[in-house]
């Protein structure tokens, strides 16, 4: 995957002021890969392609900029449950549309990528088990795949502290994670069982290949972080490994039509994504 | 419970791709683009496909084929695109165009200068990706003789982004030789500020 775009020493260090001024907050050399990545999430939302422009937008206070921009240095971890509503549509509305398209028997495929500690796969199969109502009767694969094999391992291991399990109620914890010492809990066996954790380099179209084909894929929040020719190979990549009807999620900031127009965008009640047309690849 | 694990999920059976990337079925042509990509020679095949190819699948995996070879090579062959009849191809070759600044950046003045309105707008665009100073180098010789609206409201609208003081005296003059078109007054008004308010 690529990185974030560099910015100089001299950018670099009027972003940390100005953070400085505005926020209290304050990163020095050691964070910049980290301030690097809050400043291209920023830019990709607003379809900003020099750090120039977007300073000059935060300077400004355009459109509130300053709070989004601040906001991207304290909401970073991922969590339990994030970005619910595209859960919701998943249950009901995606995956009643696939089923209705598959042979009988056949199972449904989803992937999380990137997973990164395991947060959105376990949240999926935890969503799927408790408000499907064919969870029952339909086999149910998730792969959670990442580049980061220290984030696979912790997910792998299913432990999470208490910042993770924000958005569950008691009941949910209760029902699927086990106390681990202070405040860390781990996932329960089953659960943890049967989430399939991979390594994929999402620019890479031999490794994505070796996930097979899906019916949903989360993809979210990443490809912000990459130049526009690495956001095209991924898309082209996603979009050879989603079954023909089959559909994609992003992260609520990013717009797979700014990126490719592979995808045909779908409006649900609960969320937008995009689907892969029929025709083409796989017929 | 319901959900299944498998360790070796079913890789994507890859398309066995056309032995040209003029043959063959849209699966297999899609295929031999993107494998194309990487292939020694393969930025000669994808454009000499890019003139043929009706399929906009097999299109857009062509256009990132050559934006990922970014050469100078790659860009001369996605250039005459972006005066395409079709908007579609425009705008693909455009966004190929963009995804390799620097492959592209010795074609920009060229397209600034083109004859045709509708290539010097789309290439106020590709102004974005060059350094600050070359941007504004360009866009104020650009604004400074442009007798078109749109692309005058192009330029203003890239230079309400990046543009310098220097911008500012190329502004006012095209405020007043562009009096009578309020939208572009109100562009320039907006981009006046921003560079003189930073």
């Amino acid at each position: 995957m690529t990185e974030p775009p560099e910015v100089s020493e001299e950018e670099f260090r009027k972003t940390c002021d100005f953070l400085y001024r505005r926020s209290g907050m304050l990163f020095t050399e050691s964070k910049r890969y980290y301030v690097q990545r809050r400043i291209a999430e920023r830019m990709a939302a607003l379809g900003i392609s020099s750090f120039t422009t977007y300073f000059a937008f935060l300077r400004g206070d355009v459109d509130g900029e300053i709070e989004k921009f601040i906001n991207a240095f304290t909401v970073n971890e991922t969590y339990f449950y994030r970005e619910e509503h595209q859960l919701r549509c998943l249950s009901s509305d995606l995956l009643n549309e696939r089923v209705a398209a598959k042979r009988r028997g056949e199972a449904l495929r989803i992937w999380s990528v990137p997973c990164s500690t395991g947060e959105e796969p376990y949240s999926i199969g935890m969503w799927l088990l408790e408000n499907w109502p064919d969870v029952d009767v339909q086999d149910i694969e998730i792969v959670g795949s990442d580049i980061d094999t220290e984030c696979l391992t912790a997910a792998r291991q299913g432990e999470f502290g208490q910042r993770a399990l924000m958005r569950l109620t008691p009941d949910l914890v209760a029902k699927y994670f086990i106390p681990r010492g202070k405040e860390r809990w781990r996932i329960v066996e089953d659960l943890r069982q049967s989430v399939h954790f991979t390594t994929v380099n999402l620019v890479n179209a031999a490794e994505t290949r070796r996930h097979g084909i899906f019916d949903v894929i989360f993809c979210r929040n990443v490809l912000i972080y990459f130049d526009d020719t690495s956001r095209r190979l991924a898309a082209e990549n996603l979009f050879e490994c989603l079954a023909p009807g089959g559909f994609i999620c992003l992260g609520h900031a990013e717009s797979m039509s700014r990126i490719s127009p592979l995808f045909d965008v779908r409006r649900f009640a609960d969320a937008i994504v995009y689907q892969r047309p029929q025709g083409g690849a796989h017929d | 419970m319901p959900l299944v694990r498998r360790p070796s999920p079913p890789s994507v059976p890859p398309a066995t791709p056309a032995a040209s990337l003029s043959e063959g079925t849209i699966d297999q042509r899609w295929a031999a683009a993107r494998a194309a990509a990487s292939r020694p020679g393969g930025v000669a095949l994808l454009a000499a496909a890019l003139s043929q190819e009706r399929d906009p699948l097999v299109l857009q995996a062509i256009f990132t084929g050559l934006a990922s070879a970014a050469t100078a090579e790659s860009a001369a062959a996605v250039l005459p695109f972006i005066r395409s009849e079709e908007a579609s191809l425009r705008a693909a070759a455009l966004d190929a165009l963009r995804a390799m600044p620097e492959a592209s950046r010795s074609h920009i003045a060229d397209l600034l200068g083109d004859p045709e309105a509708d290539v010097r707008l789309l290439s106020c665009e590709l102004v974005r990706s060059l350094p600050e100073a070359e941007a504004n180098r360009l866009l104020i010789e650009l604004l400074d003789s442009e007798a078109d609206k749109n692309v005058a409201a192009a330029a203003v609208e890239v230079l309400a982004e990046i543009g310098r003081r220097e911008a500012l005296p190329v502004l006012a003059r095209c405020a007043e030789r562009f009096a009578g078109e309020p939208f572009l007054a109100f562009s320039i008004k907006v981009a006046t500020d921003r560079i003189g308010d930073p």
